[in-house]
This record gives structure tokens, sequence and C-alpha cells, in this order.
């Protein structure tokens, strides 16, 4: 089970005009609940306070204030425990060009305290699941962002966690690995794993997403599954909601 | 901290994938030192037998002969051609190359030496030279044999002792020989290269490491991980020491084996060949030379200094927002461990009171009196320790530094 409650961030800038620092505050006052065999769709535009959010609680960064529970665990006291039982997948496509998939797998395995045989026994698995077993000993400097995004899965799913945090994971992916991604994010709920996926991809979210919660300048609106919220703003697609609460700047 | 050790192999593992960089930084000074320093040698060496073996052309005006039949009868070192028309044309043709040198005595030169009085030689030489250089010390060699003989001829006449001439004789006898000369100059550069290795050879490695990580979008995944923040700090600070330590002793190793080829191939150093064959023999064997305490203290010296760069790497590596940056940044540091180093060459520095209290100044300083076996165990223990010390304090601070937010987390 994941808690969040109450959360803030900020953030000190430097403007490049004044050349003064300002505060922005990212995160104002977030809370909600994600259950095991739950997929939590955290939706907003660029810039909303989506992935400070999910960084947040993947103990990668602290709240000023508010508090952050994974499984138990304090996302701010114990971290690291926080960390081995989540799955993170970042917005960033980022490799080890010079490893080759089996050899990223072991290695993740053994920072997160897997058996490095058993790690390389669920990493083979999870690149067959994702139809990449030809590609395992080739170096991904030569990968497209779309196996390098099923890398990244392979990665942050191979310490078997309780709950998976995803960060745009369709972003830049063609139809086809797009669905894969999806599918595979099916198989985590049936799997009782709490999953949050953070996205502006709409129709991926009324598809996929027990519930949702809209971030909008660093404020949650609405926490409820998909159709609730439309019929709470009284429009047909979440796109909808957007344009309202971006007329509205946020304050519907 | 098995984080530490997980790290550190994942670094080394990745930087073993990359054969390029690999054989840049490890195959490289193995293969550069020795050419360079060889076809260096080489050179030298033909130089010098190029100017042993020629004769020095030599323009006199004598006037009164006082030297000419001396220079006449040394056919293998002289040979006389015409003197140019006044000193201008002279000096052009000694820069042109058609003459070494130009000796001028004056008129009354031979009445001079009959009545006792010193004779004034004036030589127009080039001494950038080697030719120059030969020539001179050709010249000197004539005239000591001139003068010895016109000394002992005058004693003679006046029925003195052949010992009124020289009322004291030196015998020396050495403590150190020939090898501790050596050992010393050693001891003078190597804190310089041993610095330059430490931080030069390690720096681009460790912003691949780090910076490179952030610019590659790894970073993150790396401290979404269950490793503890410090242990990944550490795990990379263990890996741009390594091979801090590494590359220096590559790169030492290679250019004092070089070093030895370099003056094993010179027979000559401005005509005091039998001295210059022995420097040569000492040289070749130089790893011979040296004490193995004093490489083993040496060694001990480089660990907290390599740490304490690897810390200034790391730290500056992870602060920048990508490569480029911290490039820039290192910069500065370069420059001030060359200063450093080069300032530790400095003769008569080791006389300075003050500096046995000035941290990596005094690793520089105990290097160089370890090699001419003049250090003490005061001193070592306190360059030792100030440098421990300073590493173990730089390491806590930039742990502490990197462990915050803003500096992991930095637009690229």
């Amino acid at each position: 089970m994941i808690h969040v409650v109450d959360i803030h961030k900020t953030f000190v800038v430097k403007d490049k005009k004044t050349r003064k620092k300002k505060t922005i505050d990212a995160v104002k006052g977030i809370s909600f609940h994600v259950k095991p065999g739950e997929i939590y769709g955290l939706l907003g535009p660029n810039g909303a306070g989506k992935s400070t959010t999910l960084r947040m609680i993947a103990g990668l960064m602290e709240p000023q204030s508010g508090s952050i529970t994974v499984f138990d665990h304090d996302a701010m006291t114990a971290s690291e425990k926080v960390r081995r039982c989540i799955g993170f997948l970042s917005t960033d496509l980022g490799v080890y060009g010079r490893f080759t998939p089996r050899e990223l797998l072991r290695i993740f395995g053994e920072f997160q305290g897997v058996d490095p045989k058993v790690a390389e026994r669920r990493g083979m698995h999870m690149l067959e699941r994702l139809d990449l077993t030809d590609f395992a000993d080739v170096k991904m400097e030569s990968f497209s962002s779309g196996q390098k995004q099923k890398v990244s899965i392979a990665r942050a799913l191979l310490h078997d966690p309780k709950a998976v945090l995803f960060d745009e994971p369709t972003t830049g992916l063609d139809v086809l690995t797009a669905k894969t991604v999806l599918d595979l994010l099916k198989i985590m709920k049936e799997e009782e794993r709490a999953v949050i996926v953070s996205t502006h991809v709409m129709p991926m979210v009324e598809q996929m997403c027990d519930r949702v919660g809209i971030i909008f300048d660093g404020k949650l609106h609405g926490d409820a599954p998909p159709k609730e919220i439309l019929s709470q703003y009284g429009v047909g697609t979440l796109d909808e909601v957007f344009f309202k609460l971006a007329a509205d700047g946020g304050v519907a | 901290m098995k984080g530490v050790w997980l790290v550190f192999k994942k670094e080394i593992l990745e930087f073993t994938k990359d054969r390029k960089t690999m054989f840049f930084t490890l195959a490289v000074p193995i293969i550069l030192y020795p050419l360079l320093f060889g076809m260096i040698g080489k050179m030298g060496q033909r130089e010098d037998q190029q100017a042993r073996s020629s004769q020095t052309r030599i323009a006199l005006i004598d006037p009164s002969n006082v030297i000419e039949s001396l220079i006449q009868a040394r056919t293998n070192d002289f040979t006389l051609v015409p003197a140019p028309e006044d000193d201008e044309k002279a000096r052009q043709a000694i820069k042109d190359d058609q003459l070494e040198m130009l000796v001028t005595l004056g008129a009354s030169a031979a009445q001079d030496m009959a009545e006792q009085k010193t004779v004034a030689v004036d030589v127009l030489y080039n001494r950038v030279e080697k030719t120059g250089r030969v020539a001179m010390k050709r010249l000197e060699d004539a005239l000591r044999e001139l003068n010895n003989a016109t000394v002992q001829d005058r004693l003679q006449k006046l029925g003195a002792s052949s010992q009124l001439a020289a009322p004291t004789s030196i015998q020396s006898r050495q403590v150190g020989g020939e090898e501790l000369l050596l050992a010393k100059l050693l001891g003078t550069m190597l804190p310089y290269m041993l610095m330059l290795m430490l931080f030069v050879g390690s720096m681009q490695l460790g912003i691949y490491v780090t910076a490179g990580e952030r610019e590659r979008g790894t970073l993150i995944t790396l401290l979404a991980t269950g490793l503890p923040r410090h242990e990944i700090i550490w795990g990379k600070l263990l890996y741009v020491f390594f091979m801090g330590i590494v590359n220096s002793v590559i790169n030492i190793g290679a250019m004092t084996f070089s070093m030895g080829t370099l003056f094993g191939g010179r027979e000559v150093s401005d005509g005091y060949a039998a001295v210059a064959a022995e420097e040569a023999a000492q040289l070749s064997g130089i790893a011979a030379v040296v004490d193995p305490t004093v490489i083993t203290l040496t060694l001990l010296l480089m660990i907290p200094l390599g740490l304490l760069f690897s810390n200034l790497i790391v730290f500056l590596g992870v602060q920048a927002k990508n490569t480029q940056e911290a490039g820039t940044s290192m910069m500065p540091v370069v420059l001030l461990v060359l200063f450093l180093g080069v300032f530790s060459m400095a003769p008569g520095i080791e006389k300075m009171g003050i500096l046995p209290y000035i941290p990596i100044v005094n690793v520089s300083l105990v290097i160089r009196k370890l090699f001419a076996q003049q250090a003490s165990v005061m001193e070592y223990l306190t360059a030792f320790c100030m440098t421990v010390g300073l590493a173990v304090l730089l390491t806590y601070i930039s742990t502490k530094f990197l462990n915050r937010e803003s500096a992991i987390f930095k637009s690229t």
C-alpha cells in the first residue's frame, strides 16, 4: 500500500533575467493512496509536478512537509528500504550503452540485493516477455528508444517489487511497443502490485487506470475512477477535463 | 559497504567494455614513452656523434702565433678556416653554420706571454648549438694544456718546485655514489609526474562516471536502486582513485624505464664521455638504484594523495550539469596541480621551513627527500598524516554535499 499524505515540495531556482533566486512550489499538498492490485494514473501537463511526486515516493527526493509510506516504510527515514520494494522507471531513456541487457540486468539485480543467478534467470524471463531475447547479448548503444525502454522496464521489475512507479512509460514509443508496455501494466495489476503511472496520454489512462489523480499547478484535482472524474467535470473525455482546468487556472 | 564494491565493480566492467578508452589509458603510455624517449635518445645520440666526429672549424686571429701551432697540431679536433673580415660577419658565419668559433689574440700576445703577463683570448661562439659547446670544450682543453706547459716551464726557469703552482690538491671521496645523484634527480621529477598522473590520469574517467552518468540519464536509475547514496558515491570514488593509481604506476613505470633508454643511448655530454657513459649505465638500471623501501613509502603516500584528488574529481563531476561543465570546472584544479608540481621541482625548495606543513607540497618535498635519502621519520609522518586527514575530511565533506538533493538533481 502506498500512502501519500499532504506532501509539499519547493525548489529554489535562479531567475536568468534578474539573477535573483526564487522559490517555486512544485507540489502543493498532494494526498492519495494506492492499493496492491491497483493502477493509479497521475495525469498532468509537463511541469505539473508528476515526476517530482513520483521521485518523492521513490525516496529520491524529500518533501518539505507531509508523509509518504510505501508498504509500511517511511520514504524519508527508510528510503533505501522503500527503493528496494519499488520498481522505478524514469522518464530518461538512459541506459548503459556499453553493457548488454544481460549484463545490465545482472548488475542491477546485485544492486537490488538479488542473487546473480536469480537475477540472470529473472532478467532473461523479462527479456523474453518483452520480446528482446535475441538482443540479450547485444551492446545497448545501438538500441532504438523502444528497445531501451523495454530494457529499462526489465531493470525496474527485476527485483520483483511490490510497487511500481512508471514515469511516462509510453512517451516516444511506437504503437506496438506502447502496447507491450500496457500489457505489462495489466500483468502487474494481476500480480497484485501497486502501480502508479504518470502520463499525459489520456486514452491510456481511461483504458488502464482504476483511479486517476489530475495534477495541475502542483495540486491534485480529483482522486477517483476515470468515469467519476468525467462526470464530476461534466465532460466526455479526460482531455476536456484538462482544457477545463487550464481555462479555470486550476481552480475548478 | 557491499554497495561500494558493487558500484566499483560496475564502473570497472564498464571501463573494460570500451576498448578504445582501455587502450588509450593502459596501453598507450607503455608504447608511447619508450617510443618517444627512444626517438629523443636516438636523435641526441646522432647529434653527439656528429659533434664529436666532425672537426671544429676555427677562425684564428693570432698575429704573434701564440696558439696557432697548438691548434694546427690538434688535427682531430680543429681545422683552420679563414677569418671573416669583421666581427659582424663572423657572427653571421657562426649563425649560418660556416664555422664554429672565432678566436682572437692581440698583436702583443707573444710579448705579453714572454713578460709573464696574462694573455687575453677572445672567443666568439654559439653556446646554443651542440657543435659550439664541443668547440669551446676542445679549445679549453687545448689552452689548459698550453697553460700547464707554460707554468711548468716558468717554474723550471725560476728553479722552483712544480708544486708551487698547485698549493692544494683535491682528493674527493663521495658519501653517495652516482646512483644517489640520479635518485635525487628522479626524486625531483617524480612528485610532479605523480601529481599530474594521479589527477589528469583519472580526470576524464571521473567525469564519465559522474557528470557523464547525469548527461546520459543513467544516474537516476542508479540512485533508484536500494543502494545507499553514500555507497554509490564511495563506489565511484574508489573507481576514480583506483584508476588514478593504476594510471600513475603505468605512466611513471613506463617513463622511468624509457628514461634509461634515453640516457643509455647517449655517449657524450659536452665532451665528458666517460661520465656520461657512467650516468647512462646508472640510469639504465634505475629500478635497481632506488631502494625498495623508498618505493614502498612513496606508494604509501600516493594512497591519501590519490584519495584527495579523486574526491576533488568526483565532487566537481557530480556538481557539474554535464561533461563539458565538469571539464571546464576541473581546469583550474589541473593548473593548480601543475603549479604545485613545478613548484616542488624548484631547486633549493627543500630548505624552506614552512613547506613541511603545507598540504600536497609536503608530499612532494618528502618524496624528493626520500629519493635523496634525506627524509626524516617526522617529516614523512607529518606529510602522511596531514594528507590522510585532508583526504578523510574531503571525503566526509563531499559525501555530505553530494548526498544533497540539489547536487544530484540538476538539469543537463
